[in-house]
């Protein structure tokens, strides 16, 4: 089993985390940090999924509430949700997650296509859906949650 | 190559700096200031700008440097009497040379006209003066070769001829008509006869004043190097084992064998600048150069190394010549001699003196003082690292207080006491850093007087240029913004406030115009001032054009002050220039955006027949900002102290509505709109009655005011300005973010857009019979 692996691909990292009772994962490669939550300053005329902007070390970081970008339900956050500082191109932003749960090795060839589903946020945010163990964690594609400048101001 | 482009980038910087030395020398003999030392100044920022130019090969501005040179040094040597009209002609011919650099850079273009008649004037100069020195050359007859003798002599020897015979060959398109063809001056005749080539043997010992004085031998060798073919042999046999070394003195001897058909003369020319700073031997004939190193190296007791490696011979003029402008500036011995004791000798005083580089341009600067040479050259990038620390340092020091607070430790406490020092220290590290980056405003200052002379001349009319304050100092990002504004109000005060010289003798003024551009730190701000003595803002032209435009409407009653303002108007330079009326007008709309974007004010006084003033206020500093910080809906926020006019708590009585949701504030018989900020930024959706708020008055860019409603006001504090967009975008209504001192970001409000969202709004149906109706 493990000789077809590197046949087939090369080993990934992912960390996955909770939001709301579903999976996610994203690429370890583009996390800069995982912190704990803190109050964020609110951005006028900004989307909803925009929780505002919090100070990381001088840095101003804008912070993305990841369960509404997905369209689900807002949950206020916790002493215990957590924000990963992820890097999308020149950028840095944070995501609001529930819960940070594993660090994932895979290779691509465990990255199943994403199903046809009805919501197309969905779908075009997800890259792939990986199965391990019976869970069912889906990859994000970073570089299409973080929409253009320009498409924010709309 | 990257290394020789690195070069040429310090040689263009230098250059800069020798343009600056140029004008200012110019000026200063302008204002009758004509002692040897400005000449001599003068001479040398052209001769340098020269010798860089040639190792660079750049040809245009070499000559045109050499024909400036020429008529500099016959100025320096009192061949040509220093009149106003020749320090006119030598100021025009200085931006020439500025042109020259430029399109040497790459960055413009000279006009070839412009210069060929600039180098014939300066030509010209010298030529009468020239007249006495064919009396001296009479004696010894040949037609042709004399009569080049009176141009060559002052170009090719008392120069140091950098650039060699050859280049003057090239010079036909200058006025230079000589051939090149051997002076039989009577001496010499023998030699010229008995050998084609003359050698001669050249011994250099400089002493440790020559590196001290930021001279270096490769320099005089590649001066050598252009009288003719030159094989330089090294004697390093007198450095001693490096822990005896000491990296000041002198230990290198060169030996130089020199074919050249120049005679004894000419060679010392090469040393005229180092004179007394090293020993010089010159003889004539094939000399003992190898034998008397080899002797050398036999005679002393020179380590193994040094053996080895010492008689290093620079086999042709090019690689010297390349060498030579290497920052480190001895590098040409680091090459010639690379064993390990040679670097530290190769690594003179000057060098450690001035570890900021000091090229060939610089160099020959001998004994000019030259305002910058404790400088050091830091990437800006580092610096803007530095004030983004020490930001962080700020609000780091104000978290640790505020906690320490929180747990309620006595002030008369080791650790109250501590953290006092710590803040104390903190402010001192946060105005040095930011001090690093203060500079004089002199560089864009110095620009002025070249701008002033071009519009006049363009003009026709007459301007003087009187400036002040250029030591004032400011950021380095303001001042790169300060440029344009300051350029646009020069151009403005010659081009419509200064008469015609016709005009001005018949209003019985000096035809001279004066225009005075002053700086001054007044409050913590710096204030740029541009004022003139011409006829001042012909204002019923300004509010007929505003009436014709469609700007203001004609019933309007204006105040002289308003009028004036009224050429800030976006529209209102485009109706200048097309009709040339003589407002004031030409992008003043621009400089006023300009200058706001800066954080800045500008204001206008004028006076009929007097002139008028215009004043900028601006910001020391754009990484800094004086802010008022207010709560809004729950929010902090900062709003710009620049533009805010007063603050207030309104009466009840001066709160009108307006309109089914609208209200204005009545202040002092004037009504401005109500704005809540809240409302407008969507933090909340019905405001509170404002007269439960606070209401900052403001003004915006278009000089429209607004009363913006906030729940509270907290104080006046100097904030750190983050970048919004470095991770997101540009938020409207919102300029950048700070942080406070809890470590919670707080955004700085756009007071602009805030009062243009508002404008956005969509219009509500309002019968106009109810506006009256209060």
């Amino acid at each position: 089993m493990s000789e077809e692996i590197t046949v087939t691909g090369e080993r990934r990292e992912l960390i996955s985390f909770r939001v709301g009772d579903q999976e996610y994962c994203v690429d370890i490669m583009a996390v800069r940090e995982i912190r704990g939550w803190s109050p964020a300053t609110t951005l006028p005329q900004s989307p909803g999924y925009m929780r505002g902007v919090i100070n990381l070390r001088g840095a101003v970081l804008p912070i993305m509430d990841l369960a509404c970008r997905l369209g689900m339900p807002m949950v206020e956050p916790t002493v215990r949700s957590v924000f990963i500082v992820v890097k999308a191109g020149d950028r840095m932003i944070g995501m609001l997650v529930d819960a940070v749960s594993d660090i994932l090795s895979i290779t691509d060839d465990l990255v199943q296509p994403t199903p046809d589903l009805a919501c197309d946020t969905v779908r075009s945010f997800i890259r792939g859906i990986i199965s391990i163990d019976g869970r069912m964690i889906s990859e994000i594609s970073l570089d299409r949650l973080l929409p253009e400048r320009e498409a924010l101001a709309a | 190559m990257d290394e020789l482009e690195a070069i040429k980038v310090t040689f263009f910087q230098e250059c800069e700096e020798l343009l600056a030395d140029l004008e200012g020398g110019l000026l200063a003999m302008q204002d009758g200031n004509d002692d040897g030392d400005t000449v001599n100044a003068v001479f040398r920022a052209v001769h340098s700008i020269k010798g860089g130019a040639g190792a660079f090969g750049l040809e245009p501005l070499v000559r045109f440097a050499h024909v400036f040179e020429t008529l500099l040094d016959a100025v320096r040597s009192n061949e040509v009497p220093s009149t106003p009209d020749l320090v006119a002609t030598l100021l025009r011919a200085s931006d020439v040379l500025a042109d020259h650099v430029s399109s040497a850079r790459g960055l413009g273009f000279v006009d070839e006209a412009v210069s060929a008649a600039m180098a014939a004037e300066l030509k010209a100069c010298t030529d009468p003066n020239a007249a006495p020195a064919p009396v001296v050359a009479a004696p010894v007859v040949d037609t042709i070769a004399f009569e080049a003798a009176p141009l060559a002599a002052p170009v090719d020897m008392s120069v140091g001829a950098p650039i060699g015979a050859d280049d003057a060959l090239d010079d036909d398109d200058l006025g230079f008509d000589f051939q090149p063809m051997t002076i039989t001056i009577d001496e010499q005749a023998a030699d010229v006869a008995a050998a084609a080539g003359n050698v001669w043997t050249v011994s250099i010992r400089p002493k440790s004043d020559l590196y001290r004085k930021a001279n270096e031998t490769a320099l005089l060798l590649r001066e050598l190097a252009r009288l003719g073919p030159i094989e330089a042999t090294l004697d390093a046999s007198a450095i001693p084992p490096l822990d005896q070394l000491d990296a000041e003195a002198a230990y290198a001897t060169w030996t130089v064998r020199l074919e050249t058909e120049e005679d004894e003369t000419a060679i010392r020319e090469v040393f005229e600048f180092v004179d007394g700073d090293c020993d010089l031997e010159i003889t004539r004939g094939e000399g003992l150069s190898a034998d008397a190193a080899l002797a050398a190296l036999l005679a002393g007791d020179a380590p193994a190394a040094v053996v080895e490696t010492a008689p290093v011979v620079v086999a042709e003029a090019p690689v010297v010549v390349e060498a030579i402008p290497e920052p480190v500036a001895a590098a040409p011995v680091v090459e010639a001699a690379p064993a390990p004791v040679a670097a530290p000798v190769a690594t003179p005083a000057p060098v450690a003196a001035a570890p900021a580089a000091a090229p060939a341009a610089k160099a020959q600067q001998i004994d000019v003082p030259g305002p910058g040479q404790s400088v050091i050259r830091v990437d800006p990038e580092r610096i803007d690292r530095l004030i983004d620390l020490v930001g962080e340092l700020v609000i780091n020091q104000a978290m640790l207080a505020q906690r320490v607070g929180e747990y309620g430790i006595a002030p008369s406490s080791n650790l109250a006491m501590g953290l006092d020092e710590l803040e104390q220290l903190t402010r001192e590290i946060q105005d040095s850093v930011m001090a690093i980056r203060a500079q004089p405003v002199k560089s864009v200052f110095q620009r002025m007087p070249r701008l002033v002379r071009e519009v006049a001349s363009m003009t026709g009319k007459q301007a003087r240029l009187v400036m002040d304050g250029e030591n004032t100092e400011v950021d380095k990002t303001v001042i790169e913004r300060l440029s344009d504004p300051i350029t646009h109000m020069l151009r403005n005060a010659i081009d419509h406030g200064l008469e015609s010289p016709e005009e001005r003798k018949a209003a019985g003024k000096n035809p001279e115009g004066v225009v005075k551009l002053a700086a001054l730190h007044r409050s913590g701000r710096i204030v740029i001032e541009v004022s003139d003595d011409g006829k001042g803002i012909n204002r019923e032209r300004v509010h007929s054009i505003a009436i014709k435009k469609g700007l203001i409407s004609p019933e309007l009653q204006l105040t002289d002050e308003e009028i004036d303002n009224l050429i800030f108007l976006p529209g209102f330079s485009t109706a200048d220039k097309i009709s040339d009326v003589s407002g004031r007008g030409v992008g003043m709309d621009v400089v006023k955006r300009s200058v706001q974007a800066l954080g800045g004010r500008i204001s206008i006084t004028s006076r009929p027949g007097q002139g008028s003033t215009f004043t900028l206020s601006l910001p020391l500093t754009l990484a800094v900002l004086d802010g008022m910080v207010v709560d809004v809906a729950g929010e902090t926020l900062v709003v710009p102290l620049a533009a805010i006019v007063e603050s207030l708590r309104p009466k009840p009585e001066e709160v009108r509505p307006l309109g089914p949701v609208g209200s204005v504030l009545a202040v002092r018989d004037s009504f401005v709109p109500l704005i809540d900020v809240g409302l407008t930024l969507g933090y909340r959706e019905a405001s509170p009655p404002p007269t439960e708020g606070v209401v900052l008055l403001v003004e915006g860019e278009d000089g429209s005011r607004a009363a913006l409603v906030a729940d509270a006001i907290h104080g006046q504090r100097q904030v750190v300005i983050k970048s919004l967009e470095q991770n997101y975008q540009q938020v409207d209504g919102v300029a950048a973010a700070t942080i406070l001192g809890d470590g919670r970001v707080a955004l700085i409000l756009d007071v602009d857009a805030v009062i243009s969202l508002r404008r956005r709004e969509p219009p509500r149906p309002v019968e106009p019979t109810l506006i009256a109706a209060e």
